[in-house]
């Protein structure tokens, strides 16, 4: 298997002994699409900007393709295209010639120069604006053109940090649609930091969260969402008490993590909602418990990401016996 | 070698093409050398105070005047570095597979394309007040040529106190603090002859004197006894400040 990207005990201490990464490890497969989940200041830009060889990790090390992002920076910029975060081309200038100023100091041979460009403007959609000053773009254009710059070389990898920020959701879908198009085609590895959960769940084969320098935890959205607590089942009682009795056999019953009672709610916690639910409303009926009304809750990324990131209680859990279960799953992953 | 060639010609070229697009501070920036002529330099030539070997003083003072502008244009757009530092094109061009020396000369060269579109303003300015000029086209183009050269110097100059700043705000004032004293300890007023010991010493270690002395040979007196020294301290100065840039623009990013 080849990694896009291996990194080990990646640390950095800027000035001030303020450290932006305190030991990442990271492996990304080659050819996948990469989400990079954190709060803000968590050091989701410096692993970024290291992993592009804009600085040194203070610490450890990182390859990319097999290449040593500190000894062999000239070769990793070959095979690598990056889109920052802030604004990447001049305003000044048309789309069209951004492309072919970068092209030029990419060095793209000139005889093939032209077509690359055009082949570009054409699959971002951007061939009708090409010969207009960049700056009478949208933010949705702009950003087509700066993943277009970047892919000029055809890179192994693609970095981009908050690529959709300030977009609307038709111009995110339009970018997220190139995107997983370049993957299809050509293969490209996505390696992007994202602050939209639903980008990450819907585009991304893998996710990994990093949190004051640190990764948390990571894998498919799907592990991560199971990992968290399970899925929630409530069951409005009218108005009826549940006595121990039955608390216990519901307890007791093989695919319940927990239950928790709160005035006439009956809170299930459950490895997989839709196979659980019948055989939890067998026990309730067979002791005379009548149920109003059934909302089933799954986590979401949000949830998972709140809960290994924020400060905030994840929404929706089964109060602290969520939160017990929660940091077990975290702390089995170290 | 022939990436950074690459790397610098298409920074270039970005400038014209920026240039096509946006004239307005052509003309502002212009504005400053037109009164530098135009006022002082006809006030000055009234009052013969100045020794010029005979020239008229608006003729001595022409080179002067294009290298103060040429150094102002370069060192402001060395400075602007540090405002690219918020945006992402400083970022991108990090992570272009090319060295990051062609970056900082290709930036710096570049200023070069701004600092000639000035000196081309001045002028037609020149020849109204009556400057003399030799007129020779090779002269000429080498005198453009200097002052193209010289401009990367500067830029890469004040790409050096960029990367010590960092800040936006401290910007101006540092830009006014570094071109005054190098136009004023020059020869582009007045003969370095003229000037108190402790200047002149100054003078001779600023790369403007050779500057303005190898462009007012070529384009006013003809001069040249001196072109040879002007011409090495002129790319030993632009080595100098490419290197020491090179090494500092790591403080920028970071």
């Amino acid at each position: 298997m080849t990694f896009a990207i291996d990194a080990r005990g990646l640390e950095k201490v800027y000035k001030g002994n303020v450290a932006a990464l305190a030991g990442v490890d990271l492996d990304v497969k080659a050819g996948d699409i990469f989400a990079l989940l954190g709060p803000n200041g968590a050091g989701k830009t410096t692993l970024m900007r290291i992993l592009t060889t804009q600085f040194k990790p203070t610490s450890g090390e990182a390859h990319i393709f097999d290449l040593d992002v500190v000894r062999d920076g000239a070769e990793v910029r070959k095979v690598i295209g990056y889109v920052p975060q802030e604004t990447s081309v001049w305003s000044d200038i048309n789309g069209y010639e951004n492309l072919l100023i970068y092209a030029k100091i990419y060095g793209l041979p000139s005889r093939s120069r032209k077509d690359v460009i055009h082949d570009m403007l054409e699959s971002m959609g951007l061939r009708a604006p090409a010969e207009h000053l960049v700056k009478t773009y949208s933010g949705g254009m702009v950003r087509k053109l700066e993943i277009a710059c970047a892919m000029l070389i055809r890179p192994k990898i693609l970095f981009l940090d908050e690529p959709t920020l300030g977009l609307d959701p038709a111009a995110r879908i339009a970018v997220w649609e190139k995107l997983v198009s370049f993957k299809e085609e050509f293969g490209t590895t996505v390696f992007f930091s994202t602050h939209y959960m639903d980008e990450a769940n819907a585009y991304s084969d893998e996710v990994a969260i990093i949190n004051t320098g640190r990764m948390v935890t990571s894998g498919t959205a799907d592990e991560l969402k199971h990992s968290l607590r399970g899925e929630l089942i409530k069951f409005s009682l009218s108005d009826h008490r549940v006595d121990e009795h039955t608390l216990g056999r519901i307890r007791g019953l093989e695919p319940v993590k927990s239950v928790v009672v709160t005035d006439s709610t009956l809170n299930v916690t459950v490895e997989d909602a839709e196979t659980a639910l019948p055989c939890v409303m067998d026990a309730l009926r067979s002791e005379g418990i009548p149920v109003e009304r059934i909302t089933t809750t799954k986590p979401t990324l949000e949830d998972v990401f709140l809960w290994y990131a924020g400060t905030t209680r994840a929404p929706g859990a089964a109060s602290s016996i969520g939160r017990v279960e929660g940091k077990a799953g975290g702390t089995r992953r170290e | 070698m022939n990436d950074s060639l690459r790397v610098v010609l298409a920074m270039i070229e970005l400038e014209l093409r920026r240039l096509r697009n946006d004239r307005t501070e052509v003309f502002t920036r212009a504005v400053q050398p037109v009164l530098w002529l135009v006022v002082f330099g006809t006030v000055f030539s009234q009052l013969h105070a100045i020794p010029t070997s005979g020239i008229p003083y608006v003729d001595y003072i022409t080179p002067g005047v294009m290298l103060q502008s040429v150094l102002f244009v370069a060192v402001l757009y060395g400075l602007t570095l540090v405002w690219e530092r918020d945006t992402g094109i400083l970022k991108k061009l990090l992570v272009a597979p090319a060295p990051r020396y062609a970056t900082v000369i290709g930036r710096s060269m570049s200023s070069g394309v701004r600092a000639i579109i000035q000196v081309v303003i001045i002028i037609p300015v020149a020849l109204l007040l009556g400057v003399s000029f030799i007129p020779n086209p090779a002269y000429f183009v080498a005198a453009l040529a200097i002052l193209f050269v010289i401009s990367g110097g500067f830029a890469a100059l004040s790409i050096i106190v960029a990367s010590l700043l960092k800040t936006r705000e401290r910007f101006m004032g540092i830009g006014q603090a570094l071109i005054l004293p190098l136009f004023f300890a020059s020869n582009a007023l007045y003969p370095i002859a003229s000037m108190p010991r402790a200047i002149q010493i100054v003078a001779v270690f600023n790369p403007l004197t050779y500057a303005v002395d190898a462009v007012r040979g070529l384009m006013i007196t003809g001069n040249l006894a001196l072109l040879p020294l002007d011409v090495a301290v002129i790319a030993l100065f632009d080595i100098l400040m490419f290197a020491v840039a090179s090494l500092s623009f790591r403080k920028i990013i970071e």
